[in-house]
């Protein structure tokens, strides 16, 4: 019997493996809803991957909204500064938060449990506030605009498609660099989601890997920040709001927090919803509201979960029944 | 001079308004262990509610805050029943339930009375004290007076009284507790009820004198995490402290430095006590889920 | 005894060990020395602060005054993961292992963090059958029963390959057949690490049968040591059990 480890790693690369695909988006199609629906969810799928990364730990963040403005507006600057390269911008939006990270990190990090959740949570409140107070360098309440498309190697991607194309090409970045990370630390990680004090007793460092999944959170969300500033051309408060964190939240939760495929799914799922619902805003909300409820109270695997909970059921009853 | 004054009076307007709210949050989690995301909802609530009995329903202003302060406790109680009581201890599931149930109510309010600020909800009493060089609407004056009294009645319920005693014991100890014959099962709906009523008396209240809208929930409970954080999480004492501090801070920023400065001014206070305090001024361990 | 052992000149020693929480004393003074391979037990009324004093000498809890030794090192107060990885392992009195996974995955995390170590990896294939885990390797360890998830809690601090184990309660909890695997477990550690143990108990069979040499704890005090036969007779020990049941 294959053990939990790899089995949980095929989910994880079904995360990333399902979002190759929509590379043929930008090509296949040339409707904008099309092209809407994918930057959406592209864009959802990152930041829940970022909320993923640190679930793996049982840590809930909300700090993904911070870091994607950290990240949206560094290659907002360097795009307005005159680079416009894809893969400078895809650097500087993962690393300047990763930077922002590792300090804040290890100030909030110590917070027991529920302080953190609540730190993290105001903390949107104050970027939004420095946002709108630094107009010099953020642009202040109009934020950045005008930015120039991306380039590769001086093909300009300025074109609808080629929006899509970037926004898809950063998302699989994004799962790629999640994958990475919770593959080299799952062990250290699920030792500490299931019990740290007995993951401390045979030598995991449970600071450093708190540390490292708030770092990797962080650069993750970075990049689905710069997904948000390339669509629109434009880097602005009101796109990282902290109400987004709690959406982001909720797409990990009802897609299933224990898999990346379940963040991917989530996302979907949720978005779909509340484009259906777009014309009637508020129902979304209702529905979302219902949606994290019934996940909480009657299917905490989330969607991925409690599938995969009911085919290894299946199996372990067939395996019972032949012994 | 007057503008100290002022300050200081707006200060502690303020610091009673959040330390309703924030003693109603802080209490709900140290007994029963629930983060409890509707809780700016009850002052949302509460609003709304005051604002049907009083322009809808007809009812003199003053009936209409009871009655909005004890529909809150109804629906809290029902809520915690159905929804929150298997949870206790679960920081996350408590979390996320009442994340949704709170947006859940959001919707309803914006569906029955739409999206925009409610207009014509007006305070009974206007006019204000005016007397050497400083002034003080009236209004605030009241809802500082009716504040004072309910947190008086918080604590003089919580130190004095048998159930007061009760629940303490429950946060305590709950194991303990229920072996000597506390039952969770009444004690929880209760707590919760109360505390949820302490949010909707403060929305009915304020809410004529500053706005009514559906979202403002998410304010509120913004100003609950961050008077709970610095007063320790479960500590009654340290949220009353700490909302007065929040309240000072805020309307000597406001005044003084203007605009949003004031938040990130409150935020580096917040920080620079955790770093010191990391469980908050009078915080208590966290409870162990 | 094998070479580890008879290489390392490595004790574990513990120097005037304090520990207050606030106002409240837990222990004082606390002197001894555990040679590598040796086996002492720990013994004392409930509320002694023998849980504590373990607690402290890992590192899950600082001292208040005090030291303690992994051989030349002072370890007193490093974190409890470093500890650790210096080769002191502790097991809970209460069940403790990584709830939701299997068995088999309980013991590959707890390798993983050791591999640095010196010496082979612990095959604990031996006892893994001797307990009955080899039946149920990818059952969750929270499906088990209670005394084989003890008993992998003791297992998982011997698969990082301590030089010294504290062992808090071992058998709390076992039934009286199941206490011999505590014995089983000690007897492999010694011979196939060379490894020391601290045995925390109540069951005084395993006591006498186990550990050669004993400490008495009492309020906070050391108050014998010695062996066996020599303390368990002493009057000031039987008085300090007074009212409680010593099996």
């Amino acid at each position: 019997m294959t053990p939990k480890r790899v089995r949980d790693f095929r989910f994880d690369s079904c995360g990333l493996i399902v979002l190759a695909p929509l590379l043929a988006a930008p090509f296949a199609t040339a409707n904008p809803l099309y092209f809407s629906l994918t930057n959406q969810i592209v864009v959802g799928v990152i930041a829940s991957l970022a909320v993923y990364i640190m679930l793996r730990m049982n840590l809930l963040s909300f700090t993904v909204p911070t870091f994607m403005a950290v990240g949206g507006y560094t290659a907002a600057m360097i795009s307005t500064h005159g680079v416009t390269n894809l893969l400078v911008l895809l650097a500087g939006a993962f690393v300047m938060p990763v930077l922002i990270a590792v300090p804040l990190g290890v100030l909030v990090l110590r917070l027991k449990g529920v302080y953190f959740i609540f730190f993290t949570f105001i903390l949107n409140e104050v970027t939004q506030v420095m946002l709108f107070e630094t107009p010099d360098l953020t642009g202040g309440s109009n934020g950045i605009s005008g930015i120039p498309p991306v380039t590769f190697f001086g093909i300009p991607l300025g074109q609808q498609n080629y929006l899509v194309l970037v926004t898809v090409i950063t998302g699989i970045v994004a799962a790629a660099a999640t994958l990475a990370v919770t593959q080299r630390f799952r062990a250290e990680f699920a030792a500490i989601d299931e019990n740290e004090t007995l993951a401390e007793s045979v030598g995991v460092a449970v600071w450093k890997y708190r540390t490292i999944g708030f770092v990797a959170s962080a650069g993750v969300a970075g990049l689905g920040g710069f997904a948000i500033v390339n669509q629109l051309s434009t880097a602005h408060p009101s796109e990282f709001t902290s109400f987004s964190a709690i959406n982001y939240v909720a797409y990990a939760f009802v897609g299933g927090k224990g898999t990346m495929l379940g963040s991917v799914v989530g996302a979907t799922l949720l978005i779909l919803m509340s484009n259906y619902f777009s014309s009637q805003g508020a129902y979304a909300s209702a529905l979302f509201g219902l949606l994290l409820m019934s996940v909480v109270m009657a299917a905490p695997g989330g969607i991925v979960g409690e599938i995969r909970q009911f085919f290894e059921k299946r199996s372990q009853a067939r395996r019972g029944s032949a012994k | 001079m007057q503008t100290l004054v002022s300050t200081g009076l707006i200060g502690i307007s303020l610091g009673t308004q959040y330390a309703m709210i924030a003693i109603g949050f802080t209490l709900i989690f140290g007994i029963m262990g629930v983060i409890n995301f509707m809780h700016g909802g009850g002052y949302v609530l509460g609003g709304y509610l005051a604002y049907t009995l009083a322009n809808i329903v007809g009812l003199p202003f003053w009936l209409a805050v009871l009655g909005a302060a004890a529909g809150t406790a109804i629906i809290g109680y029902v809520i915690e029943v159905l929804f929150v009581d298997k949870y206790v201890d679960d920081h996350t599931a408590s979390m996320l339930i009442t994340l949704g149930i709170y947006m859940i109510m959001t919707t309803g309010i914006i569906v029955i009375f739409g999206p925009e600020p409610v207009s014509g909800f007006r305070f009974p009493i206007r006019g204000s004290l005016r007397g050497y060089g400083f002034y003080i609407p009236y209004s605030s004056m009241v809802v500082l007076a009716v504040s004072s009294l309910a947190i008086a009645a918080m604590y003089w319920m919580i130190y004095r009284t048998r159930y007061g005693i009760a629940l303490r014991a429950m946060a305590d100890d709950r194991k303990c507790a229920t072996a000597q014959g506390i039952r969770p099962g009444r004690m929880f709906p209760i707590a919760f009820a109360l505390a949820m009523a302490l949010a909707g008396l403060t929305g009915a209240l304020v809410t004529p004198i500053l706005s009514l809208e559906p979202n403002l929930g998410e304010g509120q409970l913004l100003k609950a995490f961050i008077v709970v954080i610095l007063g320790g999480l479960g500590s009654v004492g340290g949220a009353t402290i700490a909302a007065f501090l929040v309240g000072m801070i805020e309307a000597c920023s406001s005044v003084y430095l203007g605009g949003s400065r004031g938040a990130l001014v409150l935020f580096l206070v917040v920080l620079l006590i955790l770093l010191v305090r990391p469980a908050g001024l009078l915080g208590r361990e966290t409870r162990r889920a | 005894m094998n070479d580890h052992a008879r290489s390392s000149s490595m004790k574990l020693r513990v120097e005037n060990l304090t520990k207050r929480f606030g106002g409240l004393q837990v222990f004082q003074n606390i002197s001894f020395d555990v040679e590598p391979g040796r086996v002492v037990g720990v013994i004392g009324p409930n509320g002694a602060g023998k849980t504590t004093l373990i607690n402290v000498i890992c590192g899950m809890l600082s001292p208040s005054g005090g030291k303690v030794w992994l051989g030349d090192t002072d370890i007193s107060g490093k974190p409890f993961h470093i500890t650790s990885r210096l080769g002191l392992l502790r097991s809970f009195q209460q069940t403790n292992t990584f709830r939701a996974a299997s068995v088999e995955e309980n013991l590959h995390r707890a390798r993983l963090f050791s591999r640095e170590r010196p010496g082979p990896e612990v095959n604990l294939d031996v006892l893994l059958e001797e307990f009955g885990l080899d039946r149920h390797l990818d059952d969750r360890s929270d499906s088990l029963p209670y005394g084989q998830q003890k008993m992998l809690g003791l297992l998982l601090a011997l698969a990082p390959k301590p030089k010294f184990l504290l062992l808090d309660e071992p058998a709390a909890g076992l039934e009286r057949k199941e206490r011999t695997r505590v014995d089983r477990f000690v007897q492999y550690a010694r011979d196939t690490l060379g490894c020391a143990a601290v045995i925390v108990e109540h069951d005084m069979d395993l006591v006498r049968r186990l550990c050669p040499h004993i400490l008495v704890l009492e309020a906070g005090r050391l108050l014998a040591e010695g062996t066996p036969a020599d303390v368990l007779s002493r009057q000031e020990v039987m008085d300090a059990y007074l009212g409680a049941d010593a099996e």
